[in-house]
């Protein structure tokens, strides 16, 4: 049996014990001045990795990153009321946040570029070479969910604007399902569960073994998306937030996306696409797309 | 006497302790509960088909899953075999490895041969409801077979050996004595693998995807809602479904209670 002064004293131990794990544990942040978060969609996920490490290397500050669709992340970023930064896959998801006064309009700034391709399994074994081989009888087909996931939106407006109604009821008899983000979209191609995704032409880099882009036409390309970055209002630390931005747009950062294959201006992107397009913006999915298992 | 109530008081405080915090969890929902949008919310077609779906699928799949646990606990529990151990470690696997990296292998086993072929000549289970189904019934047959080997394990073995004495074959006597001895735990594993279907999601969302009206079931609408930052959508499908799940398993056990009074 313990006496309560045992008790005491094994609790005064264990108080101790914790407190040193955690001094030991964030020494680093708080001698090298302390961490960012970032909320970031995934479309950017490999290059902001590298990114945020080579920012720490270079700083000492600890960058950590909160990863998911940018709609989900956005969600957690408001719930919290915490964050430094919010970068989505998209302009549609920053024109969201900048009308919710979630992030400081000012602080926008364009990272990268991104295209709309047709990606396929390496190889290519269904012979697809644009979009309307999409609609042969057989293919399977999936987007990124449009409601939350800025790739799939993006898709949904390039079948909108290039198909007939007749050819769109064809793409959707094709279309086995949403995905349910970015990388899952590029996963689907990856593990074969389908033959084609409308998805990013990045998506090759990402996995170029088992994953093939095949350009769009220029007249089907609808816009130029791009990934931005703005200062979360949750910040407490703006200065430092700022710094992280400079630097994904000074050289050593846009090299690091350049090795990723992203296009760092709008010319390079409109020059893969052949054509010039309208940059960013907002697209409002049809409700038709929303509820597509009853179009059959 | 002092002892006494001092424990009993700890026992319920920490009873007390998760009423408080799950109850506080469901609370704190309410600040962002906009009544209209929870009419409109549940009202609408496509939260209907999640939650039919969502009924459906979780049902099928708690069929399936006790029609294999219950032989299997059985075997467990009461004879010696090859692979036994292996079995009986397996059966914590859904845990182990989490629900989505279920879901991932069972992605990435039916884009392999074996797979693609169970596909060819079977159903389609990628992107299907099918798949909506097998994803649950993963996830909940380890369990439910753990459950219900714990039930039987209660039974004493002996009652069998009796009947066997009096002419009763192996499955008579199971039929008879064990499984209606066992009944109320085989009930309680069903409702539990239940109540874990009907929440399943990260294996789900993996092999099923989230078409709306398809294959998108609650939980997957809950998480879209929360992908597209609509806090209020999803606060209002989150109470859906904890009204629809614990208005269940509390509809049930009032059944089961009232069974074995009368």
């Amino acid at each position: 049996m313990i006496s309560r002064a045992g008790w005491v004293g094994v609790c005064k131990q264990i108080d101790r014990l914790v407190l040193t794990v955690l001094l030991v544990a964030l020494s680093p942040a708080i001698a090298a001045g302390g961490t960012l978060l970032v909320y970031a969609g995934a479309a950017g996920k490999p290059p902001t990795e590298e990114a945020a490490r080579r920012f720490e290397k270079e700083t000492g500050i600890h960058v950590d990153l909160v990863f998911g669709g940018s709609g989900h992340v956005l969600s957690q970023m408001r719930l919290t009321r915490r964050g430094d930064l919010y970068f989505p896959g998209s302009s549609d998801y920053m024109e969201k946040a900048k009308r919710a006064g979630d992030v400081f309009p000012e602080t926008e700034r364009i990272v990268v570029y991104l295209v709309s391709a047709i990606n396929v399994q390496a190889g290519n074994p269904k012979g697809i070479h644009g979009l309307e081989d999409l609609l042969r009888p057989g293919i399977r087909v999936a987007i990124a969910n449009p409601e939350g996931v800025c790739v799939g939106s993006y898709a949904v407006e390039i079948i909108e604007g290039a198909l007939t109604p007749e050819q769109r009821r064809r793409f959707r008899r094709n279309l086995v399902n949403y995905t349910a983000s970015c990388s899952k979209t590029a996963a689907v191609v990856s593990l074969k569960a389908v033959d084609a995704v409308i998805g990013w032409r990045v998506f090759e880099f990402w996995d170029p073994e088992r994953i093939e882009t095949i350009p769009l036409e220029p007249g089907q390309v609808q816009r130029i998306g791009y990934i931005p970055i703005a200062i979360s209002r949750f910040t407490r630390q703006r200065d430092t937030a700022q710094r992280f931005i400079d630097f994904l747009l000074s050289p050593r950062g846009r090299a690091i996306f350049a090795r990723y294959c992203y296009f760092s201006t709008p010319q390079a992107a409109m020059a893969w696409v052949g054509a010039d397009k309208p940059v960013g913006g907002e697209y409002l999915v049809p409700r038709a797309w929303l509820t597509p298992g009853d179009a059959r | 006497m002092a002892a006494t109530s001092g424990f009993r008081r700890l026992a319920i405080g920490g009873a007390l302790f998760i009423l408080v915090l799950y109850g506080g969890l469901i609370g704190s929902l309410v600040y962002y509960l906009d009544r209209g949008q929870f009419l409109e919310t549940l009202g609408s077609q496509r939260t209907l088909y999640a939650i039919g779906l969502s009924l459906s699928a979780a049902t099928l799949a708690t069929l399936l899953a006790v029609i294999i646990a219950i032989p299997a606990a059985y075997a467990l529990s009461r004879y010696r075999f090859r692979g036994r151990e292996a079995v009986d470690t397996l059966l914590e696997l859904p845990i182990i490895v989490s629900p989505a990296a279920l879901g991932a292998m069972l992605l990435i086993f039916f884009t392999n041969p074996v797979g693609a072929w169970v596909q060819e000549h079977s159903v389609q289970f990628v992107f299907a409801f099918a798949g909506v189904v097998l994803a649950q019934f993963v996830t909940t047959v380890g369990i439910a077979t753990r459950f219900i080997k714990a039930a039987i394990d209660e039974v004493p073995p002996r009652y069998e050996a009796v009947g066997r004495t009096l002419g009763a074959s192996p499955a008579r006597a199971f039929l008879s004595l064990t499984l209606p001895l066992a009944g109320r735990g085989i009930l309680a594993a069903t409702v539990l693998t239940w109540a874990k279907a009907m929440g399943e999601f990260g294996a789900t969302i993996t092999l099923a995807g989230t078409m709306a009206m398809r294959t998108e079931t609650l939980p997957i609408a809950i998480f879209m809602h929360l992908a597209s930052a609509d806090i209020e959508g999803t606060v209002v499908l989150i109470l859906i479904l904890l009204g629809i799940g614990l208005g269940t398993l509390y509809g049930v056990r009032r059944l089961g209670r009232r069974g074995r009074r009368a």
